[in-house]
């Protein structure tokens, strides 16, 4: 299969047909790669909080990209326009093709209007991360909350997108949470489509 | 009744970079593991000059009156050892494991320097898992 | 314990886990973008990739030698076919070829056509000089230094830059033997 023969060249990167996702490499592979950009992002800060911001800066731009790839290779480049839609679609679609498996749950903020939640029980990026504890509440997932915000903001679903871990009663390791807090316009918007 | 009495990781430079005791036996202070861990990366290089053998890799295993010492050494210099009940089997199998261990949990680990010591949350857990399965493996033969 | 016998590419890669590639190349990307908005000439970020590269390196070693059961290599041509045929493919799915040994051994190329690093990318003219693979080059010699061999990895071929494959050449600087505790002199 790969490796055999020699692979057709196209004289223009864009008249190559698009893979249909299902080449792999391990997830060692991956996880050496994303602990440098961690470490690279270090050296780049001085406090959490922009290590953070760096990393969801990271994510996003991966973001923007899986929702144009996904929306045309899973979904025949139809588009959501509802909340619901498109939550449904990072939660299954686009953590399957990314992580794997499809999220282990979304849910609706109980306290605020314009917040919902998906969680796992452990990132696939965080698989091998073990945050000392002088870095407080730090997640690596920030860089997930990246991809997620990348995915809403191209999609037309403005909002703020953060992870965070949170302790389980009589679990030794904490789930991770992506919290996604829509803006204004899009619950505006809404209400209106019924 | 435990087969493993201490755990040792030491780096390519003879530093010890983690230390685990398993109950009273291995139990020793910072101090003496310190000088252990030294004093054992010496030997082992010394054997390997001893060795009427040509390419030598060094002391796997040490048989004493009241513990045996396996001694696992990557290609790349980095030193895991067990002290054990006398007799203990697969203690090279375990090592092994311990070895992917840290290839995963320490060396996947951003917040982890090379050669410093092993401080990962992921790296315990499931260090203890498997000396745990390791444990139980052996009581029920 | 008898040692083990070695483990073929094949048989160690369907035995780990595994993960869409394109996770991999899309990640890759965003390492290479946060790199040229952060240093912005094309020679400090290839640098940069080759050092992200190298400290990789150092780290993937033990896995390879934990999970392929390679012994100490015969001599560089073993190693060479190693890196290709194991290394490549547990890592990243795909195998390199070996070819043009020089006549001491201690000089060949790796070449590879398939990338999973990059997958759909095109160089835009401003990063014309950007050796986008570069964090290769950088992970080959830090695992081989890690194993006492100081090694040269310099870019043949580039399809990124329009050339039909990707092509390392590795050259054997030298066996730095392992140090002895006690030595007097030196």
């Amino acid at each position: 299969m790969i490796g055999v023969g020699k692979a057709k060249q196209y004289a223009n990167v864009l008249d190559k047909p698009l893979s249909r996702g299902r080449q792999e490499v391990s997830l060692s592979a991956f996880a050496f790669l994303f602990s440098e950009l961690v470490q690279y992002n270090q050296t780049q800060v001085d406090n959490i909080a922009e290590l953070e911001r760096r990393l969801e800066d990271a994510g996003y731009a991966v973001g923007a990209r899986v929702l144009e790839l996904l929306c045309h290779r899973e979904k025949g480049n139809r588009r959501e326009t509802r909340l619901l839609g498109i939550l449904s679609f990072i939660h299954s679609t686009v953590w399957k093709v990314l992580f794997g498996k499809v999220a282990d749950s979304l849910e609706k903020g109980t306290e605020h209007e314009d917040e919902y939640m998906i969680s796992e029980k452990e990132l696939l990026v965080n698989r091998f991360i073990s945050v000392p504890k002088d870095m407080g509440a730090f997640n690596c997932g920030a860089f997930v909350a990246g991809i997620v915000r990348g995915v809403l903001d191209s999609a037309g679903f403005p909002a703020v997108v953060t992870a965070h871990f949170v302790p389980i009663e009589g679990q030794q390791r904490p789930r991770t949470t992506i919290l996604i807090k829509f803006a204004e316009e899009v619950l505006r918007r809404e209400a209106r489509l019924g | 009744m435990a087969a493993i009495y201490s755990l040792f990781i030491i780096n390519k430079s003879g530093g010890l970079i983690f230390y685990k005791d398993y109950g009273s036996a291995g139990r020793m202070d910072t101090n003496d593991s310190l000088r252990l861990a030294s004093l054992w990366h010496s030997m082992h290089a010394i054997s390997q000059q001893l060795s009427p053998i040509v390419g030598c890799t060094g002391i796997e295993l040490l048989q004493a009156d009241t513990f045996d010492l396996h001694c696992f050494q990557s290609l790349t210099g980095t030193k895991f050892f067990v002290v054990c009940e006398p007799g203990t089997q697969h203690m090279e199998v375990l090592l092994k494991v311990i070895y992917e261990l840290y290839t995963d949990y320490v060396l996947k680990n951003p917040f982890y320097e090379m050669e410093m010591p092993i401080r990962c949350e992921l790296f315990d857990l499931n260090l203890s898992q498997a000396i745990q399965k390791d444990r139980v493996s052996l009581l029920g033969r | 314990m008898a040692p083990l016998a070695p483990r073929s590419g094949d048989a160690v890669f369907a035995s780990v886990e595994r993960v869409n590639a394109e996770l991999f190349t899309l990640t890759y990307g965003a390492i290479v973008r946060q790199l040229i908005t952060d240093l912005e000439e094309v020679e400090e970020v290839n640098k940069q990739l080759d050092q992200m590269g190298y400290n990789i390196g150092v780290r993937l070693i033990d896995e390879f030698l934990a999970k392929s059961n390679v012994s100490r290599c015969v001599d560089f041509k073993e190693t060479a076919e190693v890196i290709a045929k194991v290394g490549f493919k547990m890592f990243l799915g795909v195998t390199a070829t070996v070819i043009n040994w020089d006549a001491e051994g201690t000089s060949c190329s790796l070449v590879l056509e398939d990338n999973p690093l990059v997958d759909f990318v095109e160089l835009p003219d401003t990063c014309q000089g950007l050796s986008y693979c570069n964090i290769l080059s950088g992970v080959i010699r830090g695992a081989l230094e890690m194993v006492s061999m100081k090694t040269e990895i310099t870019w043949v071929r580039d399809m990124l830059q329009g050339d039909d494959a990707y092509e390392l050449r590795v050259k054997l600087l030298k066996q730095v033997p392992e140090e002895y505790p006690y030595k007097d002199d030196d």
